[in-house]
C-alpha cells in the first residue's frame, strides 16, 4: 500500500507503470480472496436453504402428485373389479375382451400421467459450480423473482411443460406433453370413463355404477 | 467488518438459490410418491364401491359378510390421511389398508391371476 501513497506523489500515467506489478497482485490477491470467501458463504448458504426448503417442497409435491391419480386410479379400480367379477362368476367363459382391453388403455392412461409427473419435475437443479460461476450472481438484483414454490397452476392439463430456470419464476406443470389420446390429458380420461359406462351398460351390471362414473368426469 | 458483510451477503444469496433447489427436488421426490400412493387407494377405492354395487343386491349371508368387509376397506380409505404426508400415522394406515384390502380379495374368492396383476401395480411401474 505503501508503494501507492508514494506514488501519488508523482505526476503523469509512470505511476502505473512503475507500480504496476506490485499494485496489480495485491489488488488480484484481495479479490481472489475475496471471491474466495464468498463463494463459501455461498456454497454454505445453499446448503442451508436446500435443508430447510426440502421438506416443504416435499410435501407440496406430494399433494399435487396425489390429485393427479385419483380419478384414474379408481377407474383402474373399477374396471379390475369388472374383471374379477368376470373372472369369479364364470369362470368357464373367457373375459370378454372390451374389459381386458378397457383395463390396459385405463393401466397405460395412469403410466402416462405418472411419467409426465416424473419428467416435468425431472430437470436436474444447476450445481452450486454452475450457478456460482458469474460473480454477478453475488449482487442481489431487485428485480429478481422470487420462486415461492406456492399456488402451482397444475390443474391446466394441456399446457406442456415447462423448463425450470433457476432465475425464472416459472412454475412447473405437472402434466405432460399431450401426445395421444392415452396420454395425461383431462379428454384422455373422459373417453376411458365413457367407455367403462358403455361397458357397465353392455354386461348388464348394476345402474349406481354409471353414478360413480360420471363422479370421475367432474374431478 | 468488511470480511463478516461480505460472506453475509454472500451467504444470504446462497441460502436463496438453496432454497429454490430444495424446493425443486423435494416437490420432484413428493410428487413421485404421492402419485403413486394416491393410486394404490384410489384402486382400493374404486375396486370396493364396484364390489359393493354387484354385491348388494344378494340378500345371502355370505355377500353381508362380503358387504362388510367391503364397508370397512371403505371407511379405512375415508380416513386415510392422503393430504398430509407428514402424518405420524401414514405407514401404519396404509399397511392396515392394504391388510384390509387382501383380506377383502380373500372373501370375494379372487383367483391368482388377480393377485398377480396387484403385484405389479404396486411393485414395479407405480
Amino acid at each position: 500500500m505503501m508503494s501507492w501513497v508514494k506514488a501519488a506523489s508523482f505526476s503523469g500515467e509512470d505511476v502505473f507503470d512503475e507500480n504496476a506489478d506490485d499494485l496489480n497482485l495485491q489488488s488480484k490477491e484481495w479479490t481472489s480472496n475475496m471471491k474466495k470467501r464468498i463463494k463459501d458463504g455461498y456454497v454454505d448458504g445453499v446448503s442451508a436453504g436446500e435443508e430447510a426448503s426440502l421438506q416443504v417442497g416435499f410435501n407440496q409435491g406430494f399433494r399435487e402428485g396425489a390429485a393427479q391419480t385419483v380419478a384414474v386410479g379408481r377407474l383402474r379400480g373399477i374396471v379390475s373389479a369388472v374383471w374379477c367379477c368376470c373372472l369369479i362368476q364364470h369362470p368357464e367363459k373367457p373375459v370378454p375382451s372390451c374389459v381386458i382391453d378397457l383395463l390396459q388403455q385405463v393401466t397405460r392412461h395412469e403410466e402416462g400421467i405418472v411419467d409426465g409427473i416424473r419428467k416435468a419435475l425431472e430437470n436436474p437443479p444447476p450445481s452450486v459450480s454452475d450457478v456460482s460461476e458469474s460473480m454477478e450472481d453475488l449482487e442481489v438484483k431487485q428485480a429478481d423473482p422470487d420462486c415461492s414454490g406456492a399456488g402451482c397452476e397444475e390443474t391446466d392439463c394441456c399446457r406442456s411443460e415447462q423448463k425450470m430456470d433457476l432465475d425464472s419464476s416459472h412454475q412447473q406443470n405437472l402434466c405432460s406433453e399431450p401426445s395421444g389420446a392415452s396420454s395425461g390429458s383431462c379428454e384422455g380420461l373422459d373417453l376411458l370413463v365413457q367407455r367403462c359406462m358403455d361397458l357397465v351398460s353392455e354386461l348388464g351390471l348394476p345402474r349406481e355404477l354409471i353414478g360413480h362414473l360420471e363422479e370421475l368426469k367432474n374431478m | 467488518m468488511l470480511f463478516f458483510r461480505f460472506r453475509g451477503k454472500g451467504y444470504q444469496e446462497g441460502f436463496r438459490k438453496g432454497t429454490h433447489r430444495g424446493l425443486q427436488i423435494g416437490r420432484r421426490n413428493g410428487a413421485s410418491q404421492g402419485a403413486k400412493l394416491s393410486s394404490e387407494i384410489s384402486f382400493y377405492y374404486g375396486f370396493a364401491i364396484t364390489w359393493k354395487c354387484l354385491l348388494e343386491c344378494n340378500a345371502d349371508n355370505k355377500s353381508r359378510k362380503r358387504l362388510r368387509a367391503l364397508e370397512a376397506l371403505l371407511n379405512l380409505i375415508q380416513k386415510s390421511p392422503l393430504d398430509d404426508p407428514l402424518s405420524m400415522t401414514l405407514q401404519e394406515d396404509t399397511e392396515k389398508l392394504r391388510a384390509k384390502f387382501r383380506q377383502v380379495c380373500s372373501m370375494l374368492g379372487v383367483p391368482t391371476d388377480f393377485k398377480d396383476y396387484i403385484k405389479t401395480a404396486e411393485g414395479t411401474s407405480f
